[in-house]
């Protein structure tokens, strides 16, 4: 077990992740090819290590998954254009300074035509509904600065009815609390600065419960802990400004031992297979946790908070303060 | 390297393993890419046939998320296959598509794709024959009643799969003939009864109780009172865990009734009485017991010194046995001095 952040590993292992085209299971994952890009290049970022990816021939890939059919980014060359996809290729283009290569209009268009009227957001044309996909929504046009095209008071009356007696939010209407849609929820919520929605001692309760005895923290009451619940449940805390209310070395000391100290990564939990979507949001933890030399992360849009301040779009969560050592 | 992973046990493997596995997984990656290639291919030229409806078969047997895939196959559906065939044979193809994916959601029942792929089949089938020159809704019928049947199976595998729990309400909430809400009450005591710690099922109860609470189906007092008992029940019998006192919690509500909430105060009190030889139940006692006695200051007794010394005497123990939301127990506190 290690006590501390193996920076230069990480880096290695996501500069690692494009040279296994000869493994069938990264064949097998083309269909978040996106969504792997964004959360590699953000977890570089916060390790203040933007450059070990070529900005250019990553700008090429997200152009060259744009849908031209239906004016938004699928996951892969070829693959539809989804909500998911859309929203890492937006944050990547950001992220790399290079927003002008979007064909903003076209966009926004296939982002308000996926809004049903209930209010919840479809992936895609043929319309799996799930709070991501409104948050997905929400947070791409903010970052578009096309906010005002949005139909709030329709959005957030959806995310009412997702609320549930926990505190907590669902995937939809009548769904169980859960975590990653508590996230979604509330960082929509932010964004669309409408946090009186949130029943907030009952959901900093129900997300301080999270935390178990080894400062892992579950998605829900009786499962098991896991480092990508580090970012959910912690970006929740964050917003609210309820960070102290989990144990934070404890949590720490968990995000730390599910590092591959060999070949570099950060897994689901200690003594498992790192991956990169583990390795950002173990990350991105850590930097909400005061972690030193980690760069500020924004949790409502988990990009660096430079970035999002820069937009002026900063809201008013609150991470630990960063440690010097 | 797989992109996002859950349970895959770390393994070291040595150069040579390594260097074999790969090579093992050749001619797959190659059979693989190039079967995606052709479906691509076709897609592109919007072939809508039945070759290439066979093939998006065979690649989402090997891929079951690669949701592109799972968008053309129903684009070949609406735009090739359907045209030619008659209602008959549309509800077959579309039983098949639901037989075809009861297989994959065994082998994968975390693939959200897979799920919504049934939804788009039994929104999208014709309602049935006519019988006598009338319209009939058999065929609906049949999927719908079948499709709950499924959702159970699949929860009898994972109880707390919320995908499954999730589609269930989707079925419940669609079906041609609605089930009556007293038959999912049944449901979820079956389900929590063979588990304490389904907190899933719990939930699913909560829904289900002011659905028939607010229809009149249920006299919501009585209906309390013997929901009260049921999870007194969990409380004594097992519950090292949560389930049980986030559903007594549901139950109390902002606790308006005085009555109900001195009843179950002195309740939990007794039980904390007993001392448990779990400390998580000693927690969630006097845990409940803060929030419960907070519940009594604020709505029945404003100003009882008792009730608020009680409180921070509690909180204050809580604080010493679990230093892990330590902050929380002396933000309480602090808001009980105000
Ligand atoms: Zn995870």
């Amino acid at each position: 077990m290690s006590t501390s952040l193996v920076v230069p590993l990480h880096v290695a292992y996501i500069r690692a992740l494009g040279d296994s085209k000869n493994e069938l299971s990264y064949h097998l994952s083309a269909h978040l090819r996106m969504n792997a890009v964004y959360w590699g290049l953000t977890a570089l970022l916060v390790m203040g290590h933007k450059d070990a990816l070529d900005r250019d021939e990553m700008i090429d890939f997200v152009m060259s998954c744009w849908d031209e059919e239906a004016g938004a980014f699928g996951a892969h060359p070829d693959h539809d254009a989804h909500l998911l996809s859309t929203l890492s290729a937006i944050q990547i283009l950001l992220m790399q300074n290079a927003l002008n290569r979007v064909d903003v209009d076209r966009v926004v268009k296939f982002i308000l035509s996926l809004q049903q009227p209930s209010g919840i957001f479809a992936g895609d044309a043929f319309g799996e509904t799930d709070t991501r996909f409104l948050y997905c929504a929400v947070n791409a046009l903010s970052l578009l600065g096309k906010l005002d095209e949005l139909d709030v008071e329709k959005t957030v009356a959806y995310i009412r009815r997702c609320k549930n007696f926990d505190g907590g939010f669902g995937a939809v209407a009548g769904a169980e609390s859960h975590a990653a849609q508590v996230f979604v929820c509330v960082a929509a919520l932010a964004i669309l600065d409408r946090l009186d929605e949130v029943d907030q001692p009952t959901l900093c309760w129900w997300l301080s419960e999270r935390q178990l005895p080894n400062g892992g923290l579950n998605g829900r009451p009786e499962k098991l802990e896991d480092v990508c619940y580090s970012f959910w449940v912690l970006s929740a805390l964050s917003i609210l400004g309820k960070l102290t209310w989990i144990d934070s070395s404890k949590l720490e000391a968990f995000i730390l031992s599910a590092q591959d100290t060999e070949s570099g990564g950060i897994a689901d939990r200690p003594g498992d297979m790192p991956d990169v979507f583990h390795t950002l949001f173990g990350l991105a933890g850590l930097s909400l946790l005061g972690y030193p030399a980690l760069v500020d992360l924004d949790p409502v849009y988990c990009m660096p908070a430079s970035i999002i301040e820069n937009l002026g779009l900063r809201k008013g969560w609150k991470a630990l303060q960063r440690r010097t050592s | 390297m797989s992109i996002e992973q859950h349970n895959v046990k770390r393994s070291r493997q040595t150069p040579e393993a390594l260097a074999e596995k790969k090579q093992r997984e050749k001619s797959k990656i190659d059979e693989f890419l190039a079967l995606t290639d052709d479906v691509l291919s076709r897609k592109k030229k919007r072939d809508w046939s039945n070759d290439a409806f066979e093939l998006t078969q065979r690649l989402l047997q090997i891929n079951p998320e690669f949701y592109t895939v799972w968008n053309y196959r129903r684009n070949i559906l609406l735009n090739g296959i359907f045209p030619e065939s008659t209602p008959e044979q549309i509800n077959n193809i579309l039983s098949n598509e639901l037989s075809m994916t009861t297989t994959a959601l065994k082998a994968n029942p975390k693939v959200y794709w897979i799920w919504n792929h049934r939804r788009w089949c039994l929104e999208n089938g014709p309602d049935g024959p006519e019988r006598d020159g009338v319209p009939s809704m058999e065929w609906r019928q049949a999927n719908w009643d079948k499709e709950l049947f499924v959702a159970e199976r699949m929860l009898d595998a994972d109880a707390r799969n919320f995908l499954a729990w999730n589609y269930r309400r989707y079925v419940l909430a669609n079906m041609p003939t609605r089930r009556s809400e007293t038959s999912e009450l049944a449901y979820t005591s079956r389900k929590i009864g063979a588990n304490f710690s389904n907190f899933s099922a719990w939930h699913q109860r909560s829904k289900t109780l002011v659905g028939l609470w607010e229809s009149g189906q249920l006299d919501p007092i009585q209906s309390r009172d013997d929901e009260f008992e049921l999870v007194s029940n969990a409380l004594y019998t097992d519950p090292d865990d949560q389930s049980a006192w986030i559903y007594h919690r549901w139950l109390i509500g902002s606790g308006e009734n005085k009555g109900q909430l001195e009843r179950e105060i002195q309740l939990i009190f007794e039980l904390l009485q007993e001392q448990p030889d779990s400390k998580c139940k000693r927690l969630w006692c006097m845990e409940s017991l803060v929030h419960y006695k907070r519940l009594l200051l604020q709505n029945h007794s404003p100003g009882s010194q008792t009730l608020k010394q009680e409180c921070v005497e509690l909180l204050s123990r809580l604080a010493d046995l679990d230093p892990v939301r330590y902050v929380r127990y002396q933000d309480l506190k602090r808001d009980l001095d105000q």
